[in-house]
């Protein structure tokens, strides 16, 4: 039986190896960017000129660029002008990715939470202002709510897409779960010529995938008594 | 007002949290620069003093004596300069860039690199006195891997090629290759004996020594991330052949493996009339580390070290010993 046998055993071995790469990529983007990403959104609404439209300059070049080339950017630049290095090794090179990723995609949210802030009634505001509220009781009293459950179907499509873009930090040479599978054509673990790890690993982005979408799909729930 | 004044306050308060996070993470850097430099400039001067408090005649001998003796002195003085020997030895590690390339460097069961170029790596490690750092690389970019000092060697089975050798210090050659043909075993017929590649659509390394082969007789080339993707394009049949290094087609083709049904045979480097390319290790440009690198593989040679490894992965006839 092929599931048993030692080449399925190994090859799978290596695949969760790199799977656990993309996975940390995964949550440490998630807990870089989510923050982040709302005091970037302030930043984009700010009634001083001057930070609003550095804010958004940024938010121009990074959702501009691809991801791929901030990520080599990021990894390549800082060393060859002599500023600082990340380091040769696996954690230098994850160091970098992580990075590169937290900035685009809180760039990317800090869009989604403008959004959901502008998308809730001025009138609330007004009337929260009537009431003698301060700006940051009507921010967390009356505004943040209502933003997190407008902004949790787009919110899931980006994080969403995030489980299929951590496949980019290849391009440096993480060695994530594709990576992985492709070292099999070449040769791994005393296996070579095996094409089928690179396919296999669809397994692990639609499992992966699944339960992220069933997790958001339950928020969705949650935050629908709202209405 | 009340509301304008708070929310300019919170905005000032956002830019500055990001400049202070800029020039926090500026500072930090460059503080870490200047306590390396003074840290060096105060080994110098130490070792200095200790040279002129040992023998004068020594300080004011000046030149000759710096050159010959104080290794001490020369080091810290080195380091603080560009030399790769010193720098690797004052971090302790030697960075080897590789791709996962059998026989050259490879994985063994338990996820150790092993092969060729990994074995001699190890050995050239130990004989700077310095631990072996393996690190995965992208080849496209390899250039700039060592240019950015991320690693400190591409150790390879790297083909000395003309944009190789302009781009970095590179070692004597050590191993002789050819480019080959791999097709569909089944159309053999078609393509053994072939000097010209007009018309086929021949998958290529983006970047490879096969890639100028191809394009020199004639082919269209359909250029793929690894040498092993060319295969995978073979095999799909969307590409009629591959042009890929013959140490690599041996280990990859054939009984056992998912490419049973390909098979090699012409060798391009003869259909050009060329002769056959040699490997090579890249160093930074300018940098020491490649005398020291000729210097140790005269010793392995000579000592049967290297001939031992050769045979161990099969390269008795493409290492060259002289």
């Amino acid at each position: 039986m092929f599931f048993m046998s030692a080449e399925f055993q190994t090859v799978v071995s290596a695949l969760n190896e790199g799977f656990l790469k993309t996975v940390q990529l995964f949550f440490l983007t998630l807990i870089g960017a989510i923050p982040l990403g709302l005091i970037i959104s302030f930043g984009s609404m700010s009634r001083f000129a001057p930070l609003r439209w550095l804010t958004r300059t940024v938010v121009w070049i990074i959702r501009g660029t691809p991801l791929i080339l901030q990520i080599l950017i990021i990894y390549y630049v800082p060393p060859l002008m002599k500023l600082f290095t990340w380091g040769g090794g696996e954690t230098g090179r994850f160091t970098a990715v992580t990075t590169a990723f937290i900035i685009n995609y809180a760039f990317y949210f800090s869009e989604i939470y403008r959004g959901g802030i502008q998308g809730v009634p001025v009138g609330q505001q007004e009337a929260g202002q009537v009431l003698g509220m301060t700006k940051s009781q009507i921010f967390f009293r009356v505004t943040l709510l209502q933003m997190i459950k407008r902004i949790v179907p787009p919110m899931s499509n980006e994080i969403i897409t995030l489980v299929k873009d951590t496949s980019l930090a290849r391009v440096i040479a993480l060695q994530e779960v594709i990576w992985m599978g492709e070292s099999f054509m070449k040769g791994n673990r005393g296996y070579a010529g095996l094409i089928w790890p690179l396919f296999f690993t669809a397994v692990y982005y639609l499992a992966f995938s699944g339960i992220v979408t069933i997790l958001l799909n339950r928020l969705e729930k949650k935050l629908s008594y709202f209405h | 007002m009340k509301k304008i004044f708070t929310q300019k306050l919170l905005s000032f308060g956002l830019a500055m949290i990001l400049g202070l996070s800029l020039t926090a993470c500026s500072t930090s850097s460059s503080s870490a620069t200047a306590d390396s430099a003074e840290s060096s400039a105060a080994e110098a001067e130490s070792s200095e003093s200790s040279v002129a408090a040992e023998s004068p005649e020594a300080a004011s001998a000046g030149s000759t004596e710096e050159t010959t003796g104080e290794t001490g002195s020369t080091e810290t003085d080195s380091a603080s300069g560009d030399s790769d020997l010193a720098a690797i030895q004052e971090k302790g590690t030697l960075v080897v860039g590789i791709t996962n390339f059998e026989p050259m460097d490879y994985q063994d069961e338990n996820g150790d690199w092993i092969g060729f170029d990994a074995d001699l790596a190890k050995q050239f490690a130990e004989y700077l006195g310095v631990e072996v750092e393996f690190s995965e690389i992208t080849w496209d970019y390899k250039v700039m891997e060592l240019e950015a000092g991320n690693i400190d060697c591409v150790w390879n089975g790297m083909t000395l090629t003309d944009e190789v050798t302009s781009a970095m210090a590179t070692s004597t050659p050590y191993c002789t290759n050819y480019q080959v043909l791999v097709y569909p075993a089944a159309s053999a017929a078609d393509f053994e004996g072939l000097t010209s590649l007009e018309g086929l659509n021949i998958a290529v390394e983006s970047g490879s020594a096969g890639e100028d082969a191809s394009e020199a007789l004639g082919a269209s080339t359909v250029p793929v991330q690894s040498q092993a993707n060319t295969l995978m394009e073979v095999a799909a049949g969307t590409s009629d052949a591959a042009v890929i290094d013959v140490l690599m087609a041996a280990a990859m083709t054939g009984e056992g493996t998912s490419y049973a049904d390909l098979a090699y045979s012409v060798n391009l480097n003869e259909a050009q009339g060329l002769e056959s390319e040699q490997y090579g290790v890249g160093f930074r440009q300018g940098s020491d580390l490649v005398d020291e690198f000729n210097a140790f593989w005269a010793e392995k040679v000579a000592d049967g070290t290297v001939e031992e490894i050769a045979n161990t992965y099969g390269l008795q006839d493409a290492v060259i010993l002289e």
